[in-house]
């Protein structure tokens, strides 16, 4: 019933707005996502320096031909921490929020249609996870299974199920009762059809922008953890332990905090841009993202 | 609207059920065996087993969850074995800093991000809202680890305007107490409202296209009585939802802004509970911060309610 | 510390009166104020019973609450306290201590020596399974034959006993036996000692503030009205809290050492340092492989470079070790037997072992943690050797250590006047503390003739041949000596030196 919606958005006249195609803006984005992600994947056969090994008596040296963005607080190549960095905490920062996503999305979609019981236990068991406090559960977690990437992947990745179903829930029930899907039950449309087609499609607006956000939280979430030394475990780099890293020398030599920082803004930033604009392709309702 | 309330309510008592077996079980099942944390280096296996007997760790485990129990329910939480103090002596010491840090805290993110937000959404796609989108990734981008010693050393260092750390009690001095909370809450609003304005401004965007606005519109009504009347309201469900999640999220205490503030709040509490493996406080405060999470979402789920009064006549 | 022992081998038995060793310096004191301490870990308790060990954030309450039966003076010789003379049996096997009289708790309850004698019976006691009992394991017992007379019955010789009860430990101070009796649990944080100061209200993890006790026995002290503690978790923001004025002086560390050279350079603070005895230690666990091969061990510890490590974790200021007791201490050794660092023999060492060699030492979970793991793991990488971090917070450690779940673990062996407790508690097979698993009869036997000899010559002799067998054998290794910090406001004056690694305010005064 994609029809009825578009025809209700006709209608509205939504104030005009000037409809950007792809710009130079989302060209930069993704030429950085593209530098970044395939640095990140070929960063053990690129000829970089070894990211974790020291120079003891070149702690925090400045940018030069032999370390090109310097070294660390321990005498490493910055930049090839950077890289190596990248390659842990995009890891982490697109999976664990897709965990997220998918179950969460798919249990507040199913709870917010369906309602009644199921609504409850779902709500129920996710207030459970979500009374629990987080940092509480990571530590056990990582008590019990260890500290590993994959671990601390789905351990982000289940702290966020709660929120994303909330989202997709909140959704679902103002659009429930929204003339277009009501009038596709009229129609006799199948529960499934209903689910997927008039809903999943509008509902998954939410979960989108929600998701690029949690993707930046998770990755700084990650260096809080790493600063609580549940993370990455060292010698491992990853941007959020390499801010909390830098953290120390922030009087002598600042960029070891804001250069991760900075990478993080930009690929975070860039992520949600190209995002924007694909969706404003694809959709003909505006920016909401 | 009442049976809607005693649903809910009803609706609460299993949840926290579950969450006191789940904090049981967790708490139980650390590794490290609380005898020997306690005897420490005298921990002979009679020493062991004698203390383990003292404490009916020797039980089953089903039979100390019942008893647990049964002592809460009593109103008895227990007391915590390293400090002598009881678990709502420690509570009640340490949670007033954390409902206050996240009442602060999301306070000063929705006066950031709700305004941000609607002037956003107004002129969705405009430099303004790509120049805020922008900075509330930069702001996302540092941790609060890092944004804390930034704020510090600029207005406690450098311009001497508020304290570094600590914390005095709001009832010994009112104002004192809000100068310590401020850079601790502007902390954590600074990763609070990032969160906020995106998604106020995506429901707000949405709302703006909705056929009455677009009537409101044609009746010449002015934008910003539009804006803050007519679309603010139904596009605040999600708004309501994160705020909720935030909040509970908060209660729970915020162990790095507490540790570099050294601000005394529950946060520390649990970690060093857990660390120190002082089962008896981390079981009970988990408890209580549970049940402080279930209200504050019965709240929300009231809110919904209100804002949207389809929500409360569910089908089935 | 050769000093206390010149004392003690030259003029027994020793008697100093009070006024003679409490002779001022010559500055002007002046009296009320109040500093806030900013420490680096919250105060769990006082009572030893539930706490068993003070760490050093508990000894600076501790030092201000309590008072000990000796201390040391700025020369670092013992001076009374408490005690006001003490005589020695020509075998140093029994100890004598004259008490001070008209001295009372806060509760206003005498101390005299039957409430000293309860104190040290209540930590005996086997039925209170206290873990404080390992430490006084040499007391055989403590005798109250008149009101200010105790005696202390020694199961060996001690020397120095005078000058290694003056740490604040759980084991020194002297608590009210009736505050202890009538609050039961509530004792352990409601504190009755006789010290200058009095506990007026704690909340935890905040603040605990001391108030000028009114009828401390030293009259004219102490100077300041208040003392506040903080804790202070994270080393930058505590740097930051002493720069802007929220608290007076800090808790540090040589790993803070960016702060500390901030701190030299500002005509506003003042650093104070101490150089120690002991040092910081690691034990490898001999019980489980691959330490239970001296090649791996001694090829570990061969491949560090410590002066390399000091530039790295500490800007160069952290003094290399060479044996556990350093150049604080009276025990001086020609030769202490520390490997050489040689990476090449290393190597070979390993080689030569055939199996690759993996292992977990603990870390604490600090940014200093996790610098100095990294460093070691670094090293050991270029010998060959994997060595993978375990963050554990710094309360697992003990625990971990005590039941020996680990491979390698960080220890320290703190400034104390003599090397006998710990180095017994640490080394001797069958101590609870011989975290290396490590039995060897020779060892033992340096250990118990350490020990039962009062003859210097004789104990350095001892000492320096158990310093050539452990780092023969590897059983424990040395990185830095113990060089203790605390960065204070240049007005806060009187502040002694860090003996024991305790940061005591309880002199103080602010300028």
């Amino acid at each position: 019933m994609a029809t009825l919606e578009l025809s209700i958005q006709d209608e509205a006249s939504a104030p005009v707005r000037r409809r950007r195609g792809p710009g130079l803006l989302f060209w930069f984005a993704s030429a950085w996502l593209a530098i970044v992600l395939t640095l990140a994947i070929l960063a053990p056969v690129l000829p970089l320096q070894n990211p974790v090994d020291m120079d003891m008596l070149e702690r925090r040296a400045a940018f030069s031909g032999e370390h090109w963005l310097g070294t660390d607080g321990l005498g490493r190549d910055e930049f090839a921490r950077l890289i190596f960095g990248a390659r842990v905490s995009l890891t982490v920062g697109l999976i664990a929020p897709m965990i997220g996503l998918a179950l969460g999305g798919a249990l507040g979609l199913l709870a917010g249609y369906f309602r009644g019981r199921f609504e409850t236990l779902v709500v129920g068991s996710m207030d459970v996870l979500l009374a629990f406090p987080p940092l509480i559960f990571a530590l056990a977690v990582v008590a019990y299974l260890g500290q590993s990437i994959p671990n601390l992947t789905i351990i982000l990745g289940v702290l966020g199920i709660p929120a994303f179903m909330r989202v997709a829930r909140a959704a679902t029930l103002t659009l429930a009762r929204r003339e277009f899907v009501i009038a596709a039950e009229a129609l006799g449309a199948s529960h499934a059809r209903i689910l997927l087609r008039e809903l999943l499609p509008n509902v998954i607006l939410p979960l989108l922008a929600f998701f690029l956000l949690g993707v930046a939280v998770t990755i700084v979430v990650e260096g809080a953890l790493s600063f609580l030394g549940l993370g990455v475990p060292p010698p491992m780099a990853s941007w959020g332990s390499m801010i909390g890293e830098g953290r120390d020398s922030l009087d002598i030599a600042p960029r070891l905090a804001f250069l991760p920082a900075a990478a993080l803004f930009l690929t975070v930033l860039a992520f949600n841009l190209v995002g924007d604009t694909l969706r404003a392709l694809t959709d003909p309702r505006q920016g909401a993202l | 609207m009442l049976t809607f309330v005693v649903r809910r309510l009803l609706a609460i008592l299993p949840v926290l059920l579950a969450v006191s077996l789940l904090t049981f079980l967790i708490a139980s099942l650390l590794p490290g065996d609380l005898a020997y944390v306690i005897l420490g280096d005298q921990a002979t296996p009679e020493n062991v087993a004698a203390l383990r007997h003292d404490m009916g760790l020797d039980q089953p485990l089903w039979w100390r969850y019942l008893s647990w129990l049964g002592h809460v329910l009593q109103g008895d939480l227990g007391r915590s074995f390293r400090t002598g103090q009881t678990v709502l002596q420690a509570v009640a010491e340490r949670f007033p800093v954390s409902l206050q840090l996240m009442l602060m805290a999301e306070f000063i993110g929705l006066l950031i991000g709700v305004p941000v937000a609607i002037a956003c959404a107004a002129r969705a796609g405009g430099a303004f809202d790509r120049f805020m989108t922008g900075s509330a990734f930069a702001m996302l981008s540092m941790p609060s680890f890092l944004v804390a010693i930034l704020l510090i050393y600029l207005f406690a260092v450098e311009l001497r305007w508020l304290p570094a750390t600590g914390y005095v009690p709001f009832t010994e001095a009112p104002l004192g107490n809000l100068r310590f909370f401020v850079l601790p809450a502007l902390t954590l609003a600074l990763a609070e409202w990032p969160g906020i304005m995106r998604v106020l401004r995506s429901d707000m965007i949405a709302t703006l296209q909705e056929d009455y606005i677009a009537l409101a519109k044609a009746k010449g009504l002015k934008p910003a009585r539009i804006l803050f009347v007519h679309a603010l309201k139904p596009s605040s469900l999600t708004l309501v939802t994160v705020t909720g999640i935030n909040i509970g999220r908060l209660l729970g205490g915020t162990l790095i802004v507490e540790s570099i503030f050294a601000l005394p709040g529950i946060g520390r509490l649990l970690v060093g509970a857990i660390y120190t493996r002082d089962l008896v406080i981390l079981q009970g405060v988990v408890l209580l911060v549970a049940c402080g999470f279930v209200i504050v979402n019965f709240i929300v789920d009231m809110l919904y309610a209100v804002l949207d009064p389809r929500i409360r006549h569910g089908h089935a | 510390m050769t000093n206390i022992v010149a004392a003690a081998r030259n003029c027994a038995p020793i008697f100093l009166v009070a006024a003679f060793a409490l002779v001022s310096p010559a500055q002007a004191q002046k009296s009320g104020g109040s500093i806030t301490v900013g420490q680096e870990m919250d105060i769990s308790g006082f009572d030893p019973l539930k706490v068993g060990v003070y760490d050093t954030s508990t000894n600076t309450a501790a030092a201000a609450i309590f008072d000990t039966l000796t201390t040391l003076d700025d020369k670092g010789e013992v001076a009374p306290k408490l005690a006001v003379s003490w005589t020695h049996s020509d075998d140093y096997k029994s100890w004598t201590f004259k008490l001070r009289e008209g001295v009372k708790f806060h509760d206003g309850t005498p101390f005299n020596a039957q409430a000293f004698k309860e104190n040290f019976d209540r930590q005996k006691d086997p039925a209170n399974k206290c873990r404080c009992a390992f430490y006084i394991s040499t007391v055989k017992e403590v005798l109250a034959p008149d009101e200010y007379t105790i005696v202390y019955n020694l199961t060996d010789p001690a020397v120095n006993l005078p000058a290694t009860i003056t740490i604040q430990s759980s084991n020194n101070v002297i608590h009210s036996p009736t505050a202890w009796k009538t609050k039961g649990a509530d004792y352990n944080r409601n504190p009755v000692g006789t010290g200058p100061y009095i506990l007026k209200s704690w909340t935890a993890g905040d603040r605990m503030v001391l108030e000028k006790n009114p009828d401390y026995w030293n009259k004219g002290r102490p100077y300041l009205d208040r003392i506040i503690l903080k804790p202070l978790p994270d080393a930058q923001s505590r740097f930051a809290s002493l720069q802007s004025g929220e608290a007076d002086i800090i808790w540090d560390d040589e790993n803070d050492a960016d702060n500390i050279m901030r701190a030299q350079k500002d005509s506003k603070l003042t650093v104070h340092t101490y150089k120690g005895s002991g040092a910081q230690v690691y034990a490898f666990n001999t019980k489980v492989a691959p330490f239970d091969d001296v090649r791996v061990r001694q090829a570990l510890v061969m491949s560090i470079d410590r002066p390399k490590m000091s530039q790295a974790i500490s800007n160069g200021l952290s003094r290399p070790a060479s044996n556990p007791y350093g150049d604080g201490s009276w025990v001086k050794c020609k030769d202490d037997g520390a490997l050489p660092f040689d990476v090449e023999k290393a190597k070979a060492l390993l080689k030569d072992y055939g199996k690759p060699v993996e292992f977990k030492m603990l870390v604490t979970a600090t940014p200093r943690g996790r610098m100095i793991g990294q460093v070691l793991q670094q090293f050991w990488k270029r010998a060959g050797a994997n060595m993978e971090i375990e963050q554990v917070d710094q309360a697992t450690i003990p625990p971990r250590a005590f039941t020996r779940q680990f491979q390698l673990v960080p220890w320290r062996i703190v400034d104390l006047a003599d090397p006998d407790p710990q180095m017994y508690a640490n080394f001797r097979s069958g101590s609870p503390l011989s975290l290396a698993n490590f039995v060897d009869p020779e060892l033992d036997r340096l250990l118990d003739h350490s020990r039962v000899s009062a003859d210097i010559g004789q104990r350095t002799n001892d000492y320096c041949a158990i310093s050539r067998l452990i780092n023969k054998e590897a059983i424990w290794f040395w990185t830095f000596q113990n060089t203790y910090y605390a960065l204070s406001s240049a007005k806060l004056k009187g502040f002694p030196k860090i003996y024991n690694g305790v940061i005591d305010v309880s002199s103080t005064w602010l300028e």
